[in-house]
Parts: structure tokens; sequence; C-alpha cells
């Protein structure tokens, strides 16, 4: 029996040792040594020497201010569109299903590929959005989203909650469809109206959904440089950098590997404190099994 | 009255309901329009919304000069086999980790979702020394392991949900009929749960399909580019083409359109079950 087991477990679990576990205490190690392209033969411990040259460098804070604005307006308006997408869809209708096909297909592309496709959308010259815009009479000329620092932070984020709503409001309409519907039929005896049953029923009942898809969503946007890499590449200037885009540059560009190293070991330390005070604050029993 | 507030709100329902497909819509419609006019209507102010006759120029282009046809298939190709061996491995180890308790499960569990927060770009950087440490750079194999390694992991935690919503005493049943246990898991466990391990091949698939950083990073000759590196390498040329692109970003989204829109229901269900208790 305990061969059996072993061996149904080997593959998956001596990959993921050589190829997570490994790579990310060998990563540990890289970020206080200075390996560089063009350095491979002679790969010293220089300590702190990474980090002093990142907190050296404004960019890095600008990205590591730029991710907090990232994190918290891609997560909230994804959470309060899917939230109402979800509350929109929750009650059948004709075609339902081939309606969740179409508006839930953005989150099953590319990120890339999509940010590639909305900076063509947001062309100063010759974009969609422009052009609608100006039809509308809401500017007269057209801007140049994606060449000005704050349009194009703002449009990074547009694009990736155009992104992440169908994900959303995937997993909270999975979440209000599970609900008994005799939980509402009691409330209704109870004279609830329906703003009482929305706060009283729905929400304690889909609290454990929203909990853990907000803990992940928070690591995944963190973590998902895609559709900046498409868009503006970090730029104009850094302007719409984040830390992974910030440390994707530094690995193509300045192919300073161990500086990068470093990066990622900060991003991943946020990302821990991040986690450890999320699940204090919700309590974990909330999570489900995740 | 009350009949009139429950029109009143259906009619609000269809407009945002429609207001939302239209969001989601257009702008791929717009790319595929893009893609199908002449490069003087892609540049044409105003801008040619109904484009007069149609044009495959770009889709030539992409097809003959840019060997794209090369690129799609070498994503096709390390798509579907780091699926498959994802999938194989998810299945192996979801069923241990449904079915059996043993010393250090919990401990494995962790690992697992551990990997989930590491940052995949923190990976490969090492990755990268590793391999060409072997002499795998330039080489779709080496993408092919990569992708299993964050593939595997994920879909283990998705099948071992799965693999314990199905009852134990269907395969003892089985058993006890004269099946083997190994008979068992085949004839009646994994028929009960191919939806979900149809979700588990086609979510690998989607991930692997997209992948950009690594792939960029671990391959540099034209001839092994995935779609995405190719992709990526239009954009860095001077001034981008836009019909081309477009016709570009068409072919690299259709497999994974199709994929989902095969797929769908699986993995909508397959995620709701795995990341969250019902």
């Amino acid at each position: 029996m305990k061969r059996f087991i072993f061996w149904m477990l080997l593959p998956t679990f001596s990959i993921v040792a050589v190829l997570t576990y490994y790579p990310t205490i060998k990563g540990v190690f890289l970020a206080f040594e200075d390996y560089t392209v063009f350095n491979f033969q002679n790969i010293q411990f220089v300590g702190w020497q990474n980090f002093e040259n990142i907190f050296m460098d404004p960019n890095f804070f600008i990205a590591l201010w730029n991710t907090v604005w990232w994190i918290a307006f891609s997560v909230a308006l994804q959470f309060v569109l899917g939230f109402a997408l979800a509350l929109l869809m929750k009650e059948p209708f004709k075609g339902r299903g081939i309606y969740a096909g179409i508006v839930f297909y953005p989150w099953a592309l590319s990120g890339f590929a999509l940010g590639i496709l909305w900076s063509w959308l947001l062309n100063g010259q010759f974009g969609l959005i422009n052009d609608i815009l100006i039809k509308l009479h809401l500017i007269q000329h057209g801007i140049n989203f994606l060449s000005n620092p704050f349009y194009a932070f703002i449009s990074v984020i547009a694009v990736n909650v155009w992104y992440g709503v169908p994900f959303f409001a995937i997993m909270i309409l999975a979440a209000l469809q599970s609900i008994p519907n005799s939980l509402y039929e009691a409330a209704e005896i109870d004279g609830a109206g329906a703003i009482s049953k929305f706060f009283n029923v729905t929400l304690p009942y889909i609290k454990p959904t929203v909990v853990s898809t907000l803990l992940l969503r928070v690591i995944w946007v963190m973590n998902f440089p895609d559709i900046i890499y498409g868009m503006t590449r970090g730029g104009p200037a850094g302007a719409t950098n984040i830390l992974a885009t910030y440390m994707i540059n530094i690995v193509y560009y300045e192919t300073d590997y161990s500086k990068a190293s470093a990066v990622g070991l900060i991003i991943v330390s946020v990302l821990m404190i991040y986690a450890l005070i999320y699940l204090k604050f919700t309590s974990t029993y909330e999570l489900g099994e995740i | 009255m009350r009949k009139k507030k429950r029109t009143v709100s259906k009619i609000l329902r269809f407009f945002f309901l429609s207001l939302y497909l239209v969001a989601a819509v257009v702008p791929l419609y717009w790319i595929f329009l893009t893609s199908i006019k002449s490069p003087k209507e892609v540049y044409a102010y105003p801008i040619v919304y109904w484009p007069k006759h149609v044009s495959f120029e770009s889709y030539k282009f992409l097809f003959g000069f840019a060997n794209f046809a090369q690129y799609f298939k070498n994503s096709l190709f390390v798509s579907i086999t780091a699926s498959f061996l994802a999938m194989s491995f998810s299945v192996l180890s979801g069923y241990i980790m449904a079915r059996y308790t043993f010393r250090f499960k919990k401990l494995l569990i962790i690992t697992l979702f551990l990997a989930q927060m590491i940052p995949a770009y923190l990976l490969m950087i090492p990755q990268y020394t590793m391999f060409s440490k072997l002499g795998l750079i330039n080489n779709l194999w080496a993408l092919v392991i990569i992708y299993v390694n964050v593939a595997a992991s994920f879909s283990t935690i998705m099948a071992r949900g799965f693999f314990s919503r199905i009852p134990r005493s269907l395969e003892e049943a089985a058993m006890i009929d004269g099946t083997s246990r190994i008979g068992a898991i085949f004839r009646i466990t994994i028929p009960l749960s191919l939806p979900g391990i149809a979700a588990i091949f086609s979510f690998s698939f989607v991930n692997t399909w997209n992948e950009l950083f690594t792939a960029v990073l671990f391959i540099n000759s034209n001839s092994k580019m995935t779609v995405p590196v190719a992709l990526n390498s239009f954009i860095s040329k001077a001034g981008i083409q836009w019909n081309v692109m477009s016709a570009g970003l068409i072919v690299a989204l259709l497999p994974t359109i199709v994929v989902f829109a095969f797929a769908q229901r699986y993995i909508v269900a397959g995620l709701t079950q795995g990341a969250v208790k019902e």
C-alpha cells in the first residue's frame, strides 16, 4: 500500500520539488549574489548589495506605489462589477448559458494578447475608443492614452478590470446559485424585503466564497504583468510599472539576474505578509477548503 | 403596481446585461475587423467601420512571410504535451490525496498551495540556469517540463476536489463484483470524473498556450518561437503593422476560444469546486 501511494504521488511531487522548490531556494541565494549575463563564471556572494541598488532606484518606489494602486483599484472594481454581473445573471433568462459563454470568454484569453489588442483600441489616431468618445462629443481630439503617464495608468487598470470581471462573476454566480431557496422563503415569512434578504441571507451565505476569492485575486493581480506588458511594457518612463513588470524589465533589458531575483524576493515577502494578515483578520475557517 | 415594478426591473436588467455584452464582445470584434481590412483602410481617417472589401492580405503575410504556421505548431506541441502530462500526473496524485490518509499528507498539500503563491517569474531565472547547464535552452521540451510543473500542482488540488466527491462505496461495490482496485478506478472513478478531468486539461491548455515570460527567456531562435513569443517580437520591431498584428492576435486567441467554448461548463465547475467549498 505504501509503495502504491509513493509511486502514484512521485511524478507530481518530484517535478514540483525540482522545478518549484529547488529554484525558489536558488532564487533566494541568487538575490545575494552578482549573477549577470556577462558574469557566469565567477559568481560571488555580495550580501545586501542588490537590495541596496534597488532601494537607490527611484523607479522601484514608483513601481511599488503603482502596485498598491494597481491592486486596490483592479480588485475593488473587478469585485464590484463582477458581483453586479452575477446578481443580474442569477435569475434564469432565455439564452443565459450562451450569454455566460460569451461574456466570460475574455477570462480564458491571453492577458498579453489582450494587452496588445487594447493598445490598438486605445490608439491616439486610429483607435476605436477615441473615435467613440469624439462621436459622443465627450472629447474633441483623440487622446494618446498610452503615452501620457496618467492616462496610461488609468488605461491599464481599466483593461485589467475588463479582463477580471468574469472571474469574480463566475465564482460569485456559482455561490449565489448554491443558496437554498428555503432560506429566502423563510426570510419572506419573517417579512424580509429584497434589501433585507440581500443583507441577511445572500451576503452571509456567499461570504466564504468572497473571502477566498479576494485572497487569491490579490495574489494573482500582484503577480500578473501580462496585460501591462502587452500594453505599455511599463512605460511611458516607468509610469505603468508594477513590481512584476519592473522585475521582468530587469531580466530582459538589464539582464541582471541577481537584481531581478532580489525584486522577486521582495514581491514574495510582501505577499507572505499580506496573506498572513489577511488570514488573521478573516479567520481561516471562512476560507473553506481551498 | 407590483407588476409595473417588475417590468421596470426587467428592462433595467436587460439594459445592463446588453451593455456588458457589448463591452465584452466589441474589442475582439474590432480586432477581427482590423485583421481583414486592407492596410489603407486600417490607417484611414475617418475610421472605417465597415470595410468595403474583405482583404486577407494580413493573414497571407502572417503565414507566408512571418512563418506563423511554425509558431502555431510549436505552441500546439508544447501546450498539448504539457497539458496531457500534467493531467496524467494530477489524476494519479489527486486520487491518492482524495482516498488515502498517510503520514506527511498535510505537508504535501501545503507544499502544493504554497507553490501557487510563488510567482513563475521568480523561478524562471534559476530554471534558466538549470536548463542551460543541461543544454536545454532553445528547446521546446524545456518549456513542456516547466509548464507541467506549473499545471500539475494546481491540477492536483482540483483533482483531489472532484475525486473526493465520488463515493468510495461505488469503487468498493465494483471490487466486490470481482474487479481489481485499478480496474475499479478505471471503470468507475475515472469515467465519473471525466468532466473534471476535461476541465483540468483545458485549464492547463489555456494557461500554457498563453505563457509568455519564460518562453521569451528560453527561446531565442526564430524556428522555435511559440505564438506569444512571436507576437512579442512583432512589438519590438519599429512600428507595429496593425492589420498583421491583429491577424496574429486572432490566430493566437482562436485555440483558447475553441477550448473555452467546448469546456466552458467544466472549467467553471472545476474551478468553483476545486477552489471553494460548496
